[in-house]
């Protein structure tokens, strides 16, 4: 093993999220913040004309969703450093105003690697979205990385 | 008949890649005029796929794809060509720190080779760690150009290679689809499989090529006396 944890961490599910409501205020603000015009997210009437019969949130929307306040007291810590190395979005479905969505985390995945500037640990938290009706609707893997 | 390939290559099995070999192989042939290359080599980082089956994308492109792996040792990242089961069972290639000596060694007697990979990047070169422990035994080659190289890199690599006397490869170690190919190694023999390859890079003839475009030079500005 290249990085010293306990294997039974990678997949088990630590918390999942009570349903977050998503409004028509949460989508335009958040089409307002990235500069979003696509009129199938911004404009109602354009949106009926639309693949998906209705305004949808864009895809990046997916990233906004929060793990619970207790899950990182379970991901396990290396070396005194890190930070956010960024995202990897699966989008498996659309996320619509009105939607009720929940998150449920897991440890994906752990390893180490060198580089240029020293080692890195790198802990894979994957983050599923479900709406209120139980339908997958993206898959966020969240990268964080960690000096060692 | 010669044979060009790109040695030094990451898809997307690498965790820090998101090209497509598809996308990589499509590249490479709209752009065969700039990046004559007849084959890539994948090299993922610290793991092996023995079933990874490419054949009907090299069938579809008409450009040569074969595995090898990039592995993490006490002497900087290497390049393991020919990897057997037999490699993967003796090496746990996730392991950062493995032990670069016995790798070169032992890889050469299970029939593959192992090459040491921009030896003049710090921390992850081989110059950086000739300078506080002995060379390594058993060299055949290193990777002189790498497709990533930053300012200065390449050219330590090349003093280390006049040096030790190593042979020497390039790859263009493409992390995206549109770097794929601007480093490779041209050999005066034909490669069609792994095994060509690990005969050729022991005992063939074969010289690093690069195809990264030339910059124009920055003009000059030319002092104006103002009165």
């Amino acid at each position: 093993m290249a990085v010293d944890y306990d294997p039974a961490i990678i997949g088990r599910v630590f918390e999942t999220t009570d349903p977050l409501p998503v409004t028509p205020e949460m989508v335009k603000n958040f089409c307002s913040a990235i500069g979003e015009s696509n009129p199938i997210h911004i404009d109602a009437e354009a949106a009926k004309k639309g693949p998906y019969g209705g305004i949808t949130a864009p895809p990046s929307f997916a990233v906004t969703f929060r793990n619970g306040q207790h899950f990182f007291q379970h991901v396990p810590r290396y070396g005194k450093q890190g930070f956010d190395a960024g995202k990897d979005v699966e989008f498996v479905g659309p996320i619509r105003p009105g939607d009720a969505i929940s998150l449920s985390s897991h440890v994906k995945e752990i390893y180490e690697k060198t580089g240029r500037t020293g080692s890195m640990v790198f802990v894979i938290v994957r983050s599923t979205l479900t709406n209120q009706k139980g339908e997958v609707v993206a898959h966020v893997d969240h990268r964080f990385m960690s000096r060692t | 008949m010669s044979t060009t390939l790109d040695l030094h290559s990451h898809s997307e099995a690498s965790e820090d890649s998101r090209a497509p070999l598809e996308a990589y192989l499509n590249w490479l042939k709209l752009r065969s005029t700039e990046r004559p290359v007849d084959g890539i080599v994948l090299t993922e980082h610290r793991q092996f796929n023995q079933d990874a089956d490419y054949r009907a994308l090299e069938d579809k492109f008409g450009i040569l794809v074969l595995k090898a792996s990039e592995v993490e040792t006490d002497y900087g990242h290497v390049l393991v060509f020919g990897v057997t089961e037999e490699m993967t069972r003796r090496f746990d290639f996730a392991n950062v720190h493995l032990p670069a000596q016995e790798v070169i060694d032992e890889i050469a007697h299970m029939g593959g080779v192992a090459i040491p990979c921009h030896p003049g990047r710090p921390n992850v070169g081989l110059c950086e760690h000739y300078g506080k422990k002995p060379p390594l035994e058993n060299v055949i080659a290193v990777e002189v150009l790498n497709g990533g190289s930053r300012k200065g890199e390449d050219e330590r690599s090349e003093a280390l290679v006049q040096q030790y006397g190593y042979r020497a490869i390039g790859g263009s170690d493409s992390h995206l689809v549109s770097l794929i190919g601007l480093c490779a190694t041209r050999f005066d023999a034909e490669i069609r499989t792994t095994d060509d390859l690990v005969r050729e890079l022991r005992g063939g003839a074969y010289e690093p090529v690069d195809f990264r475009p030339r910059r124009k030079p920055v003009p000059q500005a030319i002092p104006v006396e103002v009165k």
